[in-house]
């Protein structure tokens, strides 16, 4: 079982069209790729500037909401013994 | 006579100083320094910070016992030390503070009901994680659905050969910080994410805010970990898609 797993996970993928790019650039950007895949996906990027150019607005995409996230508001103070009293309360 | 002296004294002064070189060398002082410097560089702290974690763990087994116990104070400390954490997830799955504080209460309601059904199997903190994830995934669902988004219109798509459908595909990735400002970005993003289904909506949030690995989220959600990466990969290329129009280019 776990040597079937393996082989599975250290399958190389074909990269020879942009659609198998595109499926697989969350796999390159947090490098859960084989060497023989990613060789291959960087092959393809190096003749495909359509490729790069995806690549580059999709990490782009991950900043955007990245920082949209950094930008929640954070609580008022007092909230926190506030919503305290409140579960007290309840509990009560 | 008076070089003679003074080349006595000399003499003796270094003798002294070769003694007392001799002295330091394998008085304690000198070998506690020598084995300070064969540790290696961190070791130190990594063992201050084993012992924190220890000490932490403990503390967390204590609290543990007295909320099982239904000990107010136990309960009122555990609510202070994650409070923030809570309430910050909760903002980022409903989007405004009232809803937040919904789930907080009810997340922390719960867990003083349930700690007995609390197995140890994995960290509390943990538990506590799992539940805030469900409880605002639930209220997420419950939301009145707004007008349907149609997703594939945002989705690259290729032709018969595999090669991306408009070409050339525009690197927009410098521009967007010139073109909108980062108010306008951020709405957009907002609204995006507000698109998403509750499902998408939260691998988003878990992989992108709360930085947890796929198996984490798979665990959290009850779901396979390529369900995840596909989940999550699919939203991204439809915030991808979202934000290219938005600019005037096409999403492929």
């Amino acid at each position: 079982m776990v040597k079937k797993m393996t082989s599975k996970r250290s399958r190389s993928k074909k990269v020879e069209t942009c659609k198998q790019a595109t499926s697989l650039i969350m796999d390159y950007l947090t490098g859960e790729m084989n060497s023989m895949t990613k060789r291959a996906f960087e092959e393809h990027l190096s003749f495909c500037p359509d490729c790069i150019a995806f690549l580059r607005t999709y990490k782009k995409t991950i900043q955007a909401v990245q920082s949209f996230f950094d930008t929640i508001p954070l609580k008022k103070k007092g909230f926190q013994q506030t919503l305290k009293r409140k579960l007290k309360k309840k509990i009560n | 006579m008076i070089i003679i002296a003074s080349l006595t004294t000399t003499v003796a002064f270094i003798k002294y100083l070769i003694y007392f070189s001799i002295f330091f060398r394998f008085s304690s002082f000198g070998y506690t320094r020598e084995v300070k410097l064969k540790t290696k560089p961190g070791a130190g702290f990594k063992q201050i910070t084993k012992t924190k974690e220890k000490l932490a763990e403990k503390n967390e087994q204590i609290l543990i016992k007295g909320i099982k116990a239904g000990d107010q104070k136990s309960f009122e400390v555990f609510f202070d030390r994650y409070f923030s954490k809570v309430y910050s997830l909760a903002f980022k799955f409903l989007g405004n503070a009232a809803d937040a504080e919904d789930i907080v209460q009810e997340v922390f309601l719960l867990v003083y009901k349930k700690a007995n059904t609390f197995k140890g199997r994995s960290q509390f903190s943990t538990w506590l994680y799992r539940i805030t994830v469900n409880t605002a995934l639930a209220r997420l669902r419950q939301r009145k659905k707004e007008d349907k988004v149609f997703v594939e219109e945002y989705m690259p798509k290729f032709n018969n050969d595999g090669y991306h459908f408009v070409r050339p595909v525009v690197d927009w990735s410098q521009d967007v910080d010139k073109i909108v400002t980062n108010k306008q970005l951020l709405n957009i993003v907002k609204n995006t994410i507000d698109q998403l289904q509750p499902l998408d909506k939260a691998v988003v949030i878990l992989s992108d805010f709360e930085e947890r690995t796929n198996r984490e989220i798979a665990t959290a959600l009850g779901l396979s970990v390529q369900a995840v990466k596909a989940r999550l990969h699919r939203a991204r290329l439809f915030l991808r898609g979202k934000l290219a129009v938005h600019l005037g280019h096409s999403p492929t």
